[in-house]
């Protein structure tokens, strides 16, 4: 109808193409150097701090997804976390499967869990969805440690997982050592990340965004509100799993700590630190908080800065670091300023 | 046995009733949960732990609620009037976030390992009440507990300011349309709970213990409660205490192995049959 505004658009679509293809080769190439190069250039001290750092970014990227997604914030992402740890190493143990059927399993039982958990506690309001996903995880936590399940869980002193045979064709070796295990945790941080992102751009990611806004006036205009949080919890407690299933073929190890509320708000942290609303963020975070851990935690104070960190970042950073500078980089590139979601 | 149970999980619930109804007025009010007040309870406890062995249990019983209360005070006026435009669930991270630093705070002056109060010699020891041996401080408890709920409705139900704090908890805004000052009312709440956390502090260390981790219990325990309660409605909270303290001393005793679940199972239950809650709270904004 109006020629000049049919150019804008036609300008803005060409503008749009090139940046796109643009991010993609430059993607691309991140992952590529970033999956190869670290083995040759950092120690392995540094490497193991790194796999740690992608294993609570994923974590992170979780309990970030539902919160800017759902405006929902789970305080139980390390139950499902560590919890997996568990059935994978029962699994072998118990019930003498293969590592994968063990791993595979172990995800079923959490797809079931949170499918239950989920249709419970979403009904609720958003801040009791909170207090009552604190609750779940705390009641996880205490159920490792019954005397009734001593004998499968043993208690305050952990599990030692260890497996024969392979997973995916890996070796136990392959994850435990440090620089190996690096490949593994970097292409599976990408996966997700994409994953997330697709999820993100897709109907269900703004249905979610609409239904965090105003749930009432999207039940008015006919959506249903319930099943899309319901997917998009079980969606995060799936990732949840994954990331406690890499957890434990990395250490080797599970113990009730790893299920404790302390890894829930370390990756609420890392959340908040990187910026919940991307899909890059949270990695960051995880990977900042892996290192500044390494920095203070020795001297008893994790904890503590983690509680500091909350504040902080919620009072005067609400977009984490990254948000913070995609806004700087987008004001002095003088463009419009891009709504955030 | 009946009787030894009930008086024992009255004893428990009397504790949880001043805690969580502390939780549910200020949610009444500010519509926000304060994930800190587990820290409160806890700081509450070592403050009375010290005061109590520089001087004596009653003034500790006097002089950490008093303390609590100046930090509600600084609650209100630091975080959640600065932040009162924000979300709620910021604001609700924001109390998590104080809270772990006030609990922190706490690990690193008092040390790692659990801490034992006395009670008083006027309430150790047990008497015989109707053909039941008990001992007198949890007596002492249950008094106390029994005692908060009944000042907490007569302030609700008799006074103008009790009468404004429900105002404000059934429709904020049309009560601040007919003149009712909430900042100051929260102001009033705030240090309220905070100081009755401070009660249950105190209170805790002779029949509990004080140590590390009672934080975190006791909010777990607390939230438990408001969301059976409903939120933000105290007689439900009141009565989701009673629930709670009862079903826990049950499990122990019935289920010793399994008891640490059945506070849960009892909210799985009422989730399942009244996501609500089974108090009248006030319908979410």
């Amino acid at each position: 109808m109006n020629g000049e505004a049919a150019a804008r658009a036609g300008f803005r679509r060409g503008a749009f193409v090139a940046p796109w293809i643009l991010a993609v080769a430059v993607a691309l190439l991140v992952f590529l150097t970033g999956a190869f190069a670290p083995p040759y250039i950092a120690t392995d001290f540094v490497l193991k701090l790194a796999d740690s750092g992608l294993l609570l970014g994923i974590l992170a990227l979780a309990v970030a997804f539902l919160m800017s997604q759902a405006g929902l914030v789970t305080l139980g992402a390390a139950s499902v976390y560590g919890g997996v740890g568990y059935l994978f190493a029962l699994a072998m143990s118990e019930w003498s499967m293969s590592p994968l059927g063990a791993g595979v399993v172990a995800l079923i039982v959490v797809l079931i869990y949170s499918a239950i958990l989920g249709a419970l506690i979403i009904r609720t309001t958003p801040l009791a969805f909170m207090m009552l996903t604190l609750a779940a995880g705390e009641m996880i936590s205490h159920a490792v440690l019954l005397d009734g399940l001593r004998d499968y869980t043993s208690g305050a002193d952990g599990l030692v997982v260890g497996f024969r045979g392979t997973f995916f064709g890996l070796e136990a070796d392959n994850f435990a050592d440090p620089i190996r295990f690096w490949p593994i945790i970097w292409t599976s941080a990408w996966g997700i990340a994409l994953a997330v992102l697709l999820v993100r751009r897709s109907r269900l990611g703004a249905i979610l965004r609409a239904t965090r806004q105003n749930e009432e006036r999207m039940r008015f205009s006919g959506f249903d509100t319930y099943s899309p949080r319901l997917a998009a919890f079980v969606f995060v407690n799936v990732i949840a799993g994954v990331c406690g299933l890499l957890h434990v073929l990395n250490s080797g190890f599970v113990s009730q700590e790893s299920l404790g509320l302390g890894v829930s708000t370390n990756a609420l942290v890392a959340a908040l630190i990187g910026g919940t609303a991307t899909s890059t963020g949270p990695l960051v975070g995880g990977l900042i908080f892996a290192f500044a851990q390494d920095q203070f935690g020795a001297r008893g104070f994790t904890q503590l800065l983690t509680g500091l960190a909350i504040v902080v970042f919620i009072v005067i950073f609400p977009g984490g670091i990254v948000g913070a500078l995609g806004n700087f980089v987008r004001r002095i590139g003088g463009g419009r300023r891009r709504e955030v979601d | 046995m009946i009787a030894l149970l009930i008086a024992n999980s009255l004893a428990l619930a009397s504790l949880l009733i001043m805690m969580s109804s502390g939780l549910a007025l200020i949610y009444g009010l500010r519509d926000v949960i304060n994930f800190g007040h587990g820290a409160l309870y806890m700081l509450g406890a070592y403050l009375g732990y010290s005061i109590a062995h520089a001087t004596g249990f009653w003034v500790a019983l006097v002089a950490s609620p008093a303390l609590l209360a100046l930090v509600g005070a600084a609650l209100e006026y630091l975080a959640l009037r600065p932040l009162q435009r924000r979300s709620h669930i910021e604001v609700a991270l924001v109390t998590l976030g104080l809270g772990i630093i006030l609990g922190q705070a706490l690990i690193f002056v008092y040390g790692g390992e659990a801490r034992t109060v006395d009670a008083p010699p006027s309430l150790s020891g047990s008497i015989t009440v109707l053909g039941l041996t008990y001992p007198v401080y949890r007596i002492f408890l249950i008094g106390m507990g029994l005692g908060s709920c009944g000042l907490l409705a007569l302030w609700l139900n008799f006074t103008t300011s009790g009468l404004h704090v429900r105002a404000v908890s059934q429709d904020p805004s049309v009560a601040r349309m007919m003149g009712i000052n909430a900042d100051r009312l929260s102001l009033l709440v705030t240090s309220l709970s905070a100081a009755f956390a401070g009660v249950a502090g105190v209170l805790a260390g002779p029949y509990l213990s004080v140590d590390p981790g009672m934080d975190v219990t006791m909010i777990v325990s607390c939230l438990i409660i408001v969301v059976i309660g409903g939120a933000g409605s105290i007689a439900g909270t009141i009565v989701a205490a009673l629930l709670f303290g009862f079903v826990q001393v049950a499990g122990s005793v019935f289920l010793p192995d399994f008891a640490a679940l059945a506070p849960y199972a009892l909210l799985m239950l009422v989730l399942l049959v009244a996501p609500r809650g089974i108090g009248r709270g006030r319908a979410p904004a």
